[in-house]
This record gives structure tokens, sequence and C-alpha cells, in this order.
């Protein structure tokens, strides 16, 4: 799993490319860890290139869902794949985090 | 095909590429997608919670029959759990009511045609099967 963070304009972008499971969930908490410190977040996370997540990244979104709410933030995630989003979908993620 | 896997404290991703190398396992994208990630969160569960140090073995069973249905089953001799027990997480919750974690064995329940699982013989045994010519 790649994560390249960009700001740009106040907003922050997010790139994300690759698997997103078991054997990197851990490195990638500790990659978007810069995304739970923002004072005034604008996040877009740019899924084009995400393959694949478990439950443990859906961990990992919905946490930083929290922090960038607690903090009277935006999050959006863009151009999630279909079976990613069925994922996002069945567990009802889909209605808790922005999705475009 | 059945593999064995002793021992597996560590080797959730190594249960997952055996069951994706498996010749049982089709090509299809869309269903090895769903397939993996219904493998991820059942080894993941054995990996962490069946032993106590992790000393023990997995048995991995994958069939495809004449009607395309694939079974993939997993056996363990550790702590008895049933992990279809759990109730399923409410996911009409609001983002500050919903707990963070406890979605894999929801996850596999939903992607797959079934789930089961019975104690037997001093063992856990889970199984999944899936459909794979719908």
């Amino acid at each position: 799993m790649e994560v390249i963070i960009n700001q740009e304009d106040g907003k922050t972008y997010v790139k994300l490319s690759g698997r997103l499971d078991t054997t990197n969930a851990s490195a990638f908490q500790t990659d978007i860890e810069p995304l739970f410190a923002l004072e005034d977040p604008d996040i877009e996370l740019d899924c084009t290139d995400m393959e694949y997540t478990s439950s443990q990244g859906l961990r990992a979104f919905l946490m930083l869902q929290k922090s960038v709410t607690s903090h009277g933030g935006k999050l959006v995630m863009t151009n999630m794949k279909p079976q990613v989003r069925e994922v996002f979908d069945i567990t009802g993620f889909s209605t808790i985090i922005n999705i475009k | 095909m059945t593999t064995r896997i002793v021992p597996i404290a560590g080797k959730t991703a190594e249960i997952i590429e055996t069951v994706m190398a498996s010749p049982d396992v089709p090509q299809d994208e869309t269903l090895r997608f769903k397939i993996r990630l219904s493998v991820e969160e059942i080894a993941e569960n054995i990996v962490n919670y069946a032993y106590n140090n992790g000393n023990g073995f997995v048995e991995i069973t994958t069939t495809l029959d004449e009607s395309g249905m694939l079974t993939i089953s997993f056996k363990d001799a550790g702590v008895p759990f049933n992990p279809l027990e759990k109730e399923d997480p409410d996911i009409t919750l609001s983002l500050d009511e919903r707990p963070v974690g406890g979605l894999g064995i929801f996850i596999c329940k939903k992607m797959m045609d079934s789930v089961s699982y019975v104690f037997e013989d001093g063992c856990n045994n889970f199984t999944m099967k899936i459909n794979t010519r719908k």
C-alpha cells in the first residue's frame, strides 16, 4: 500500500495505491498519522488505485473519519473501484463516510 | 486440495496465499476479491485467537464440485470458538455510535453464499462456500 500526501491551498490530497490488508494495515495507520494532527482537516482520499481493503483498512478509515469530524473538518473518498465500494456498502460505511 | 500449516503464528498472509494459489479457486477477478477478503478475515481470527501461543496448526481444504460450488474449510485444534455466534454489527449506527472493529466475520458472511461452523473431534471447523458460476 502506497500513501502519498500532498498539501495544496489548505486542502490535503492523499493518493492511495495497492492493497490494504493484514500485512500492511499497521504501517498504513502510521502513514496516515499526520492526517489526525491536522487542525482544520479538508481531506480528499484518491482511491483510483486502491485495489483492496480488508476490515483492518476499514478500521483505519473509520478512525480517520471520527477524527476529522471531531475537528469539524471534511473528508471525502473519490474514484473507488466497484469491488472496494461494495465492502463500504455492505458494512454501512458508505453512509458514514462521504464517497464520491 | 488440503494444506496443513504449522505453527501458524504470524502466518495470515501465508494462509491467504495458499488458498489463492489453489487450482480450485477460479481466475475471475471479482470472485477472487471476495474470496481473498473472506479468507483474510477468517485467517486473521485463527492466527490471532485460536492458540494461546500460535504453536498449533491450521488445515485448509478447498474443493470445487461439478456444479461450480467452491468450498473452503479451515480446521484448527485451538480454543473452541464459534465465530457465527457473534451478533452482526448494527450497520445503521451513526458515526459517533459506530464502534471501531468487529466487522471481519460479518464481511465474510456477506461475501460468501454460505458459512458454517462445527466443533468436532476437538477441532474448530469453519467452512465457507461460494458459487463460482453465478
